[in-house]
């Protein structure tokens, strides 16, 4: 799997066993771990470039060494920018700057392969035409799994809301009932009055669930990627978590700083907070301290959930990010939630640390690179 | 905290009976109450598993109690922690439960436990005033 959790913080937990740290984030910076990186160039920068970069970048082994596109204005030159990758104006300069293994030639235009064949270093392969599309049909086809398996994971997890639902649900059905039975017998109009409004909230607040949960439940769409403002999404999270788990008894702290904002997909990112808070509720075992902070710097965006639950027994940590691993009785967590975060994260260019006190609680940090152009709504799809 | 009808039960023979209605909902309180008082139950309310023992412990209130109705998913000490409190202090009680989810499990533990009734939200009037008929009907009298 990618982004397999490494235990940096192993040396530290050694010598205090109750404090345990764990990192998750691309592999790339833990060289050690990884063999030589495959050295690739992309060539073209339409949606195909784009496509291949968004998903080759995250893969530890491989290492893009640049792109390239005829047009300066390519949609995947100015992405590669942002993900570091060096942006080249020339091939020539492309492939004449450092070592390559491999040229992805996405740009469909029969004539360049041959120019690269002429211009390739020795031992660099080259992949092109019909090889090349099927590469981006495999990348299409990855992020098409990516996204049922997210929608698979929140739809499973449903099933913990029926509690949270029907209390809601039935709650202000009783209400109504009630009172519409009283108003079939009550003769004094102000009364009438008064309960007919009574019956109008409670009505209102059942087409709420409604409303919360059919927007939360609907499938991601990449065309709505843009810019997001964190503390509504963590108030939006814990609106939906409440339904999944009981926040009567749980302090709920906000530490949020104003307009902290991070670029991503906005339904991916409330299933991120939802899943957090979830878990976080769950590990208090109804009693404790919930504390949703943002932190922006000039560089970063920073995202964090804490508890005072239970904490994480060390020898989990590097376990809790693989898919299908749960502590859960079965039927009560599918083993993807955090899986599906890490991928969520990682597609937003993000990390995820982790830190956990057996006995104390767990807090879970987020860190976004922070996104200077606001006017930017939308990325190709 | 919105208001509720806390205090005292009144003695004497002017009531059908004595009803403790513990939710944490006050729409909850406020229907059910009107539903049992159109019935001739005198009705004190509390908001919460905690308040419920509060409202037992206060003046003759443990004495008069005939009845108690009870919700499951409340705050502090919620229904489950509250219905152990009151069958293992105030055994001679029937409980009713009226709870805003079916949970066939919950049900069966609750009535092994001693619950007379597990209703589930929404409840008409008539099925709520013939649980309370009935629990009525199982209240042992308080030692004097």
């Amino acid at each position: 799997m990618r982004g397999r959790p490494t235990s940096e913080g192993a040396g530290a937990a050694a010598t205090t066993p109750a404090i345990v740290h764990t990192t998750v984030e691309s592999e790339r910076s833990n060289p050690s771990a990884a063999p030589l990186p495959m050295k690739v160039a992309i060539i073209g920068a339409g949606r195909g470039g784009t496509a291949l970069l968004e998903v080759l970048h995250q893969i530890p082994t491989i290492e893009i060494v640049g792109m390239t596109d005829k047009s300066p204005s390519a949609p995947g030159l100015k992405r590669a920018q942002e993900l570091n990758v060096p942006v080249y104006g020339r091939i020539d300069d492309l492939l004449h700057d450092q070592p390559l293994t491999l040229l992805m030639d996405v740009t469909g235009d029969p004539a360049m392969e041959a120019a690269l064949r002429q211009q390739k270093q020795t031992g660099a392969d080259i992949i092109s035409g019909q090889a090349a599309r099927l590469f981006w049909l495999l990348v299409q086809h990855e992020s098409t799994l990516q996204t049922e398996l997210l929608q698979a994971e929140k739809m499973a997890g449903f099933g913990s809301f029926a509690a949270g639902i029907a209390h809601d649900m039935n709650n202000p059905l009783q209400l109504i009932l009630g009172m519409a039975e009283n108003l079939a017998e009550e003769t004094d109009l102000e009364a009438v009055h008064a309960q007919a409004l009574d019956i109008i909230d409670a009505v209102k607040r059942t087409t709420a669930i409604c409303r919360d949960l059919t927007s939360y439940s609907r499938r991601t769409s990449v065309r709505q990627d843009g810019l997001i403002q964190v503390n509504s999404k963590l108030d939006e999270a814990l609106k939906i978590a409440r339904y999944a788990v009981a926040l009567q008894d749980i302090e709920i702290r906000k530490r949020y700083q104003p307009d902290a904002v991070v670029k991503g997909n906005p339904d991916k990112l409330l299933h991120v907070f939802v899943n957090l808070i979830t878990n976080a509720v769950q590990a208090m075992e109804h009693h404790g301290t919930l504390t949703l902070e943002t932190i922006s710097t000039a560089d970063t965006t920073q995202v964090r959930v804490s508890d005072t639950g239970c904490g994480i027994p060390p020898e989990l940590l590097t376990r809790i990010f693989e898919p299908f691993y749960t502590t859960k009785p079965p039927g009560k967590g599918t083993g993807l939630g955090l899986y599906n975060i890490k991928n969520v994260i990682q597609l937003m260019h993000g990390t995820i640390e982790v830190d956990s006190h057996i006995g104390q609680g767990s807090s879970f940090t987020l860190t976004f690179p922070s996104d200077p152009s606001p006017s930017e709504g939308t990325v190709q799809s | 905290m919105s208001e509720f009808k806390s205090g005292f039960f009144v003695g004497g023979e002017s009531t059908n009976g004595r009803v403790l209605v513990v939710d944490d909902e006050p729409d909850i309180r406020k229907v059910v109450r009107m539903t049992l008082q159109k019935a001739g139950y005198d009705v004190l309310e509390a908001e919460n598993g905690e308040k419920a023992i509060e409202v037992i412990n206060s003046g003759e209130n443990r004495l008069l109690l005939d009845v108690m109705i009870c919700d499951i998913r409340m705050p502090k000490v919620n229904g489950i922690e509250a219905i152990a409190y009151f069958r293992e202090n105030y055994p001679r009680v029937p409980l009713i439960v009226l709870t805003g989810f079916p949970d066939t499990d919950m049900a069966t533990s609750l009535l092994r436990q001693g619950v007379v009734d597990y209703l589930v939200k929404p409840v008409e009037g008539e099925i709520l005033k013939a649980a309370v008929g009935r629990a009525m009907e199982r209240r042992e009298l308080a030692p004097l």
